[in-house]
């Protein structure tokens, strides 16, 4: 899960920067000429920017290969269910609600009125995809459901007085 | 041989900023008191009505930026009045025109219930759902609007000074010496640097603020009025990231200064300082799409450019600023109080927050993140133990350059409490964020309530250690001692 390892990638590496902090602090009290750490430490700084920068273009090219904006390339007869959903205060226009597994499926969705935010959570409450419902435009949401069950729609975007009860569901058999 | 550095001469006294910093404390803490009563509503400590909670959270929201924006913009304005010639008016002028634009905000809030976050995505301010009227949206959204041209006069007026100075923009950057006319020895000084930037980012930043501003105003009054939504939301991204963005690069200033004095090591304007502004000063212009992850009518190669930017954006922090304060302090001897603790805090407090947004910042992990508590999660942590611990480590720095008060234990037992809960308030955030739970709800549902009650019992550490805090800045303003100026012209020796 996507969210699992985003939480535990930051929590070592913010673990790894407090122990860092902590080891400078720690050494803070002794005494020693600058020139000698600064010819040093630059020479350290080399090595590790580098290091950043790899790290960073690696990241970079694994997670943008495939992008939720993609349009997947569906098999012959395998035309996906276009879902018109149009969102309003405080509710949800979903023009189909049932679905099989493996079926591949695209939520175009818009808004009648101000903007929302349209994620859909498995039945643990796992948020699974989103998009952003504006007025004027219309987003697309690319997915195929790989397990059956009851999946709920909630607004993702702040949109007024009645924005956490905005609230819908649909059904993947 | 002996590296000489010249510090530069330290007013002692200067009410304006003291005057500045006392407001913004008071409404920071104001701030992190709604803040705590979201937690405990959403955590179902306490009941609130949904409109209370989502008043809360805009007076929450604009509170809080507009605070840091203040108090960081007084400490820009301390360090740099000591190179350039700045009008004290126009300081002042801001000040009044804050405190206008606050009140406005807060009638608009309470007695007209207007509530749209401080992030006001159009159409919302005009379409309440019953909740507030026209006369609540023009006083919130006016509020803002007076609040944001007293900042850009000011601004406006940094980056004259500096022109006047060191002849350009450009050259207050330091690009004369990148692009190798003048020698590094020449180059402006830290705080010139990363006054220029800010400078430049928060100039555009209120532009695009104040047009989407007036957009909204004249929609809420005539909804015939029409806008491009896409381009209102570009544009209150473009404001509100960088604005809010801006205040850490206002606040790094008191520890360029605070830290190179403590430890009598300079903190030089090299190449690669002045290289990585120049590269901040650029991305935080354009990093901000990275808002607009979840829009797939962007096109593409924008979405793509704002992951790539979000990454490059943070190598000046990891690379440069944070190795920097970790370099300068390494064995040097330096004696911790509460300013350098603080001012030490902060850099931690920044580069950790810079983790978790360069981890929601990649498109794959927005796609299930995005508004989630994931955001908030990373904001308090490089706001709450970055800005604002750099704001009070530079308050803690003005009470002992200025009087002879000392701190105690109470002092120290603050630092541990708020650095401590305020880590547990920022983890709690990211937990939520892990467990997909939704940022902004009134309520939540029975799992998501765990993270946000350990939220808000950190959190009301949190406003305790800050009184302690302000409690300092307060015994200072009563006891200094009107004759004492302990920092004049410093010249360290480092051999």
């Amino acid at each position: 899960m996507v969210q699992t390892v985003a939480w535990v990638v930051s929590l070592v590496f913010i673990l790894a920067i407090a122990v860092v902090f902590g080891f400078v602090a720690i050494k803070s009290t002794q005494k020693q000429d600058y020139e000698p750490i600064v010819k040093k430490w630059y020479k350290i700084r080399k090595v590790y920017g580098t290091f950043v920068v790899i790290l960073m273009i690696v990241v970079m090219v694994y997670t943008l290969r495939e992008l939720p904006f993609n349009q997947p390339v569906y098999s012959e007869g395998n035309e996906p269910v276009i879902v018109d959903v149009e969102a309003f205060q405080f509710g949800w226009k979903i023009s189909e609600k049932e679905f099989d597994v493996g079926q591949s499926v695209e939520f175009h969705v818009t808004t009648a009125d101000a903007t929302h935010g349209f994620g859909i959570y498995d039945e643990e409450m796992n948020l699974i995809a989103q998009t952003q419902a504006m007025p004027e435009y219309t987003n697309v949401v690319y997915i195929t459901f790989d397990e059956p069950g009851t999946y709920k729609i909630l607004c993702l975007e702040y949109c007024g007085l009645a924005h956490h009860v905005m609230m819908d569901q649909i059904v993947v058999k | 041989m002996a590296i000489t550095h010249k510090y530069t001469s330290l007013k002692s006294r200067d009410d304006k900023v003291v005057t500045q910093m006392i407001i913004s404390g008071a409404v920071v803490i104001v701030g992190m008191i709604f803040g705590v009563l979201m937690l405990a509503s959403q955590g179902g400590l306490i009941e609130l009505s949904a409109a209370s909670f989502y008043q809360f959270l805009t007076i929450h929201g604009t509170a809080m930026i507009g605070s840091a924006a203040l108090a960081t913009s007084a400490i820009m304005w301390y360090f740099l009045s000591h190179y350039v010639d700045l009008s004290k008016k126009i300081f002042n002028l801001n000040l009044v025109l804050f405190l206008i634009g606050v009140v406005m905000t807060i009638i608009g809030i309470f007695s007209f219930e207007y509530a749209s976050a401080w992030t006001f995505l159009y159409p919302l301010p005009a379409l309440s759902g019953g909740a507030w009227g026209t006369t609540g949206a023009l006083l919130y959204l006016g509020g803002m609007l007076v609040l944001g041209v007293g900042f850009l006069l000011l601004y406006i007026d940094t980056g004259r000074a500096i022109i006047k100075k060191y002849g350009s923009l450009g050259k207050g950057l330091g690009w004369d010496v990148i692009s190798g006319k003048k020698a590094e020895k020449d180059a402006p000084p830290t705080t010139v640097v990363a006054s220029t930037m800010v400078t430049i980012v928060n100039i555009s930043a209120l532009t695009a603020g104040a047009t989407v501003l007036i957009v909204n105003m004249i929609s809420v009054v005539n909804p015939a009025f029409t806008f491009n939504p896409l381009l209102a939301k570009n544009l209150t991204y473009a404001f509100g990231h960088i604005f809010a963005n801006a205040t850490i690069y206002m606040a790094v200033i008191a520890v360029y200064e605070i830290l190179s004095r403590y430890t009598g090591r300079p903190w030089k304007a090299n190449k690669p300082f002045l290289i990585a502004w120049t590269m901040s000063t650029l991305f935080t212009m354009i990093v901000y799409p990275h808002h607009l992850l979840m829009d797939s009518v962007m096109p593409k190669w924008i979405l793509i450019l704002g992951q790539i930017l979000s990454y490059a954006n943070g190598l000046p922090v990891l690379v440069i600023t944070a190795y920097g304060a970790l370099m300068i302090v390494y064995k040097s001897g330096i004696k911790w109080d509460m300013a350098s603790s603080l001012i030490f805090l902060s850099m931690f407090g920044w580069t950790a927050g810079v983790v978790p947004a360069l981890v929601d910042s990649a498109i794959v992990v927005n796609h299930v993140m995005h508004n989630t508590k994931w955001v908030p999660g990373h904001f308090h942590m490089y706001m709450g133990l970055g800005v604002i611990a750099m704001m009070f480590g530079f308050m803690y720095f003005l009470a002992k350059n200025d009087s002879q008060l000392k701190t105690n234990g109470l002092d120290k037992f603050a630092f541990i409490l708020y650095t401590l809960s305020m880590f547990g308030v920022c983890v709690s955030f990211l937990v939520s964020g892990a467990i997909s739970t939704p940022r902004r709800f009134a309520t939540h549902l029975p799992e998501w309530m765990g993270p946000a009650q350990v939220g808000a019992v950190t959190g009301i550490f949190v406003v305790i250690g800050i009184l302690i805090f302000a409690l300092h800045f307060v015994r200072y303003i009563f006891g200094r001692n009107k004759t004492s100026i302990n920092s004049t012209t410093q010249e360290t020796e480092v051999s």
